[in-house]
């Protein structure tokens, strides 16, 4: 009966019910165990530029991601896809923050495209992300879109993972800042980078998490990670 | 597919041997990298163990340590490891050992030999430090061999044609404290040590002797060996220039032996490689020479901040930097004066042009204005000749981008252009009168170096004030009440003290707080030892001569000065690059952890020497 509730039996009656294609694909890949060793754990760092938060009304402007192996960063693994706008509408002002002109996003891929190239790379992994409700519900948003279907989502946030980090040490909530993506790399020496862009932001997500779990505490296993 | 991390692309492509690599040899790497972080403490891997990766330090440092513990190098940001044991592929020779909490670019060694093999410089580079490394003997053959490289000619000289004198050496059975004296002696920042023989044995750096000496506490009468770079790299006297700038500028190296047949017979500094280039600022002297009229010479002028700009990127030192601002300085100085004079003829007496403040010193900052003096032979009736010529060579300064002095300390204003018998009534009323007001408009005068004209006005000015100042203790707690009245900006909680609102706020002012305490510091300190040197570096080395300071207390003080400086000159070259006016105003989260810290720590030793001269002088009793 145990097995009924296990992740791997809800992700099999989910595939049964979805014809095949990129999110059956994904819904199948084996996902780590909760007591896979943090050392042996394959993670995909992701961040998406959206035009606002809400995932129902708000839409995708890019994705970056990076696999991390264990405790290293396969830079070679890095992509950056931004998406074509094809509705009506235009970022408007939110260019301002993401970088992403109308004139760069007319040049994009399709959404269809971008979040299957992004499956095809999280299947088998962790989705690795800062604030990781953001890309868990534009994702779950964009399959139910394209496919009908929200696939389940194995997941470790950074930020909530430097709460905890940060919390441990002291009786008061971290103040306001430490827990940003910035601001969390400054306190393990990490470097800024110069773009802000989906994939840079992801690279700095990835680096966060290298750095977070080697500090004492962290935890030695998926499952320790996790809130 | 190309790569899709600039970011990291960027990042190698700033250094060498990356910076010359083609694009697709580049990407080619990249594609094969892995990032890795290590806490501080942690090795990364130990001597006798294997290694077959190229290391990069993207952020924080390791220290490179030889089976005896003593350090070999250390490896900061853009700096590389691992490829002694890559190429040669043996066990590696040191133990690595994160000093901060450090990111590095791991490179597999397949890819990096594939690219070694394709790319002759890139080989180059890291064979001749593998080799040097792992033999330390006479390579005649590699660096001559197989390099075409040299896109400036005069990179492609060899070492042989740009050497000077003879290295300083002593034995490495001395003690630290007879090596030290030896450098201070021959003002060199490297010693090289040697056997009976005349071998090579080691070097050792001013770095050293902050680093493994004040800092460790070490006893100074311990061998120089105990703290020296044993088998340092070394160069030949055919290596060309480019190889040794790539070798130096990779590995953070401010110095390399040239050694023939065992023996040292020089040592080039990454100065005198980097004058070599052409868009080199002392390429600039010889431009600025060159013009036949204000507007020409105001063009090369407005020039120098960018190009100095890109040279404080190459692991030059402050000191060099502001050392050739200054120089840069005298040398629109002389030519403005002589354009003047080409116009309006000669002086009608013997006279000096007088340079005060920073270029003074030579230590002029990218956002340093005009300070300047007349001294003329005998009291003028006939002024307007000189007045003339301030108002003119003023002119042209400020079109050369120096702006005017605020405090109007300059030749055009009446009081400061006058004989010397007039000079010397004003400063025996300084000296004898010292209202806190007067010094503090003073200052500046008492740093003083001529430019242009009769250099033996001033020198029988300078004595005559160093002579009276040192005795009177009255004037001297005066000079000491002002070197202690602005604190480094050091929080209780060794937090920084940042600007609370308006234009320049979350930055501190590092010039006020920082800069200012050490050059004041030094100010009275040789005020009241009857030192004449003008540098403040100068001043610290000559007044801990005379015992007026410690020797520690003195070095301390010396690196805290250098380093302020470098933080100054990195920001205010950030702020030509980005097209802005340099200033003095910098923001503490801008800079790394690394910088951070030793900040802390050099703002903790001018405010340390602040409570000792207060504490001399009782400046707090004086009004």
């Amino acid at each position: 009966m145990a097995w009924w509730f296990s992740a791997a039996a809800k992700r099999e009656r989910l595939a049964g019910k979805l014809s095949p294609g990129p999110l059956r694909d994904f819904v199948l890949a084996a996902v780590p165990a909760p007591e896979t060793p943090v050392a042996d754990l394959r993670l995909l760092a992701i961040d998406l530029e959206t035009t606002g938060l809400d995932p129902a009304s708000d839409r995708l402007l890019s994705v970056g991601f990076v696999e991390v192996d264990g405790d290293e960063v396969v830079v070679g693994s890095a992509r950056h896809v931004v998406i074509r706008q094809d509705q009506e509408g235009s970022v408007g002002d939110s260019a301002t923050i993401h970088g992403l002109t109308d004139d760069a996003l007319g040049q994009g891929r399709s959404e269809q495209e971008a979040v299957t190239t992004t499956l095809a790379a999280l299947a088998g992994r962790v989705l690795l992300a800062h604030h990781a409700d953001v890309e868990v519900g534009f994702l779950s948003a964009a399959c139910r879109r394209l496919w009908g279907a929200e696939p389940l989502f194995e997941v470790v946030d950074t930020m909530q993972l430097q709460y905890r980090l940060l919390s441990r040490e002291r009786d008061t909530d971290p103040p306001r800042g430490a827990l940003r993506l910035w601001g969390a790399c400054d306190q393990y020496n990490l470097p800024r980078h110069a773009a802000h862009n989906a994939l840079s932001d992801a690279l700095s997500c990835a680096e966060l998490y290298l750095a977070q779990v080697q500090q004492p505490g962290a935890g030695g296993t998926l499952k320790s990670l996790r809130p | 597919m190309d790569v899709e991390l600039v970011e990291v692309a960027d990042f190698l492509r700033r250094h060498a041997p990356f910076a010359d690599l083609p694009g697709p040899l580049l990407n080619r790497l990249v594609q094969q990298s892995r990032i890795r972080y290590h806490r501080r403490g942690t090795v990364l891997y130990r001597h006798g163990e294997p290694n077959n990766s190229l290391h990069v330090v993207r952020s924080g440092g390791v220290d490179l340590n030889g089976a005896d513990g003593v350090l070999v190098e250390r490896v900061e940001p853009g700096g590389s490891f691992g490829t002694s044991s890559l190429l040669a592929q043996t066990a590696s020779a040191v133990t690595v050992t994160a000093i901060e909490d450090t990111l590095v670019v791991v490179f597999p060694g397949d890819v990096v030999r594939q690219v070694a093999e394709d790319d002759a410089t890139f080989a180059a580079h890291y064979t001749s430090t593998a080799q040097k490394r792992l033999q330390g003997a006479n390579r005649h053959n590699l660096s001559r061999g197989g390099i075409s490289m040299g896109r400036e000619p005069s990179l492609s000289r060899t070492v042989e044609s740009i050497l000077g004198r003879a290295p300083v050496t002593a034995s490495s059975e001395v003690s630290i404290q007879q090596a030290a004296a030896t450098m201070s002696e021959h003002r060199v920042s490297a010693l090289l040590l040697v056997d009976d023989d005349g071998h090579l044995e080691g070097i050792v750096t001013d770095r050293d002797l902050r680093s493994k000496v004040v800092a460790a506490g070490a006893d100074t009468s311990a061998p120089v060996r105990t703290i020296m770079t044993a088998d340092p790299v070394t160069t030949t006297p055919h290596t060309r220039a480019f190889e040794v700038l790539l070798e130096m500028t990779g590995r953070n190296f401010h110095h390399l032996p040239v050694v023939a047949d065992g023996r040292p017979i020089g040592l080039v500094s990454s100065g005198d490689v980097m004058r070599l280039e052409r868009s080199h600022p002392i390429s600039l002297t010889s431009q600025i020479n060159r013009q036949t009229t204000v507007a020409g010479v105001a063009e090369v002028a407005r020039r120098i901040p960018g190009v100095v700009a890109t040279y404080s990127d190459q692991h030059v030192s402050a000191d060099e930097i502001t050392r050739l601002l200054s120089t840069l300085a005298d040398s629109l100085t002389r030519k403005l004066i002589a354009l003047v004079e080409a116009e309006i003829g000669p002086a009608p007496q013997p006279w000096c042009w007088v340079a005060m403040g920073s270029q003074a010193r030579h230590e002029q900052g990218l956002a340093s204005d005009q300070d300047h003096a007349i001294i003329t032979a005998d009291t003028t009736d006939d002024d307007g000749w000189f007045a003339e010529l301030a108002a003119r060579v003023v002119d042209g300064l400020e079109a050369c981008g120096q702006p005017r002095c605020a405090g109007d300390a300059m030749a055009t204003n009446p009081r400061w252009r006058v004989s010397l018998a007039q000079w010397r009534r004003q400063f025996s009323q300084w000296i004898q009168q010292p209202g806190s007001e007067q010094v503090l408009h003073a200052q500046i005068f008492f740093d003083m170096r001529v430019v242009h004209g009769e250099t033996s006005l001033l020198d029988d000015l300078r004595q005559a004030v160093v002579t009276q100042a040192a005795g009177n203790q009255r004037f001297l707690g005066h000079m000491a009440a002002m070197a202690v009245e602005r604190t480094p900006p050091l929080g209780f909680f060794k937090g920084f003290v940042l600007e609370k609102g308006g234009e320049h706020a979350d930055t501190f002012d590092i010039k006020a707080g920082g800069l200012h305490g050490v050059i004041e510091l030094a100010r009275v300190h040789a005020l009241a030892n009857g030192v004449v040197e003008v540098g403040t570096t100068d001043r610290l080395v000559a007044v801990a001569h005379v015992g007026g300071l410690s020797q520690e207390g003195a070095e301390e003080l010396v690196e805290a000065f250098e380093f302020l400086s470098h933080v100054r000159l990195t920001h205010q070259a950030a702020q030509v690059r980005a097209g802005e006016g340099p200033d003095n105003h910098v923001r503490p989260d801008l800079l790394t952890g690394f910088e951070q810290r030793h900040l802390k720590e050099a703002f903790g030793v001018v405010s340390a020497a602040q409570k000792a001269l207060a504490q001399r002088y009782q400046t707090h009793l004086m009004n």
